[in-house]
């Protein structure tokens, strides 16, 4: 049972976190990698397939809100698509061992970025706009 | 740079690490599309799932064919995200959200420094 409940557990945490976001998909990998003992490559692949539902619900509500800019999704989503296939094969092909580092770096640039964001607060803004 | 070709610029990149690293594509993604392409942060913020949803889809495709996926193993994962995200959308207005960010930062930074050990 534990092997069900513990990642059942944290699939709720990181989703509550992608609803409020981003950044749940990234939390739920380091959960499974560095708590549970996945192997880098299954985890990647979890959490991939993990994302299709839960970013599925939420554009539902995004859409409905017209939170969706256009001019970004047209832009954006083509050449994003093509880097995601060719670096998605490039990882399959790669030992995983490989992309270690270069993760390790990902994260602590993400972090530095995140920690020192000057920006206003984004879920400040929407509970804001909920409040009127 | 004109605007569109830094949306292009940004879109690709974050595909790109998606790919890589079979996730993580949103946050860069949130941070160029606000500090360069100065996108409205609310906007900015839903779009970029919008945006990371097709690269996800593709990937795990890729990933699909090429690896095994374990299905099973993902299933728990699955119904708990799920969950969060239902979840997630009615407890959103009470959450003390700096603190949250910041804590997640630091989990960021740890893992960051797990993985380069």
């Amino acid at each position: 049972m534990k092997i069900f409940v513990l990642p059942l557990l944290i699939g709720f945490a990181a989703g509550i976190l992608s609803a409020w976001g981003v950044g749940g998909g990234t939390l739920l990998l380091l959960c499974m990698t560095l708590f549970l003992g996945v192997d880098q490559r299954t985890a990647q692949g979890i959490n991939l397939l993990y994302f299709l539902p839960t970013a599925g619900v939420s554009l539902l509500f995004h859409q409905k809100n017209g939170l969706l800019d256009k001019e970004i999704l047209r832009r954006a989503i083509p050449w994003g698509t093509a880097g995601a296939i060719v670096c998605s094969l490039l990882a399959t092909a790669a030992d995983t061992a490989f992309l270690r580092k270069p993760f390790g770096l990902f994260l602590l640039c993400t972090g530095l970025l995140t920690l020192f964001q000057k920006q206003q607060d984004p879920l400040g803004e929407k509970r804001n706009a909920r409040g009127k | 740079m004109k605007n569109s070709s830094k949306l292009a610029l940004s879109g690709l990149a974050a595909g790109a690490v998606n790919g890589a690293f079979g996730g993580g594509g949103g946050m860069p993604l949130l941070l160029m599309l606000k500090n360069w392409c100065h996108a409205d942060t609310k906007k900015a913020y839903a779009s970029c799932v919008a945006v990371i949803l097709p690269f996800c889809t593709v990937s795990a495709a890729v990933y699909a064919f090429r690896t095994e996926l374990d299905w099973r193993a993902a299933l728990p994962y699955l119904a708990g995200g799920f969950m969060g995200g239902l979840v997630g959308g009615k407890i959103f207005t009470r959450v003390p959200n700096v603190w949250l960010r910041r804590i997640f930062a630091a989990f960021l930074l740890y893992g960051g420094v797990r993985y380069l050990l």
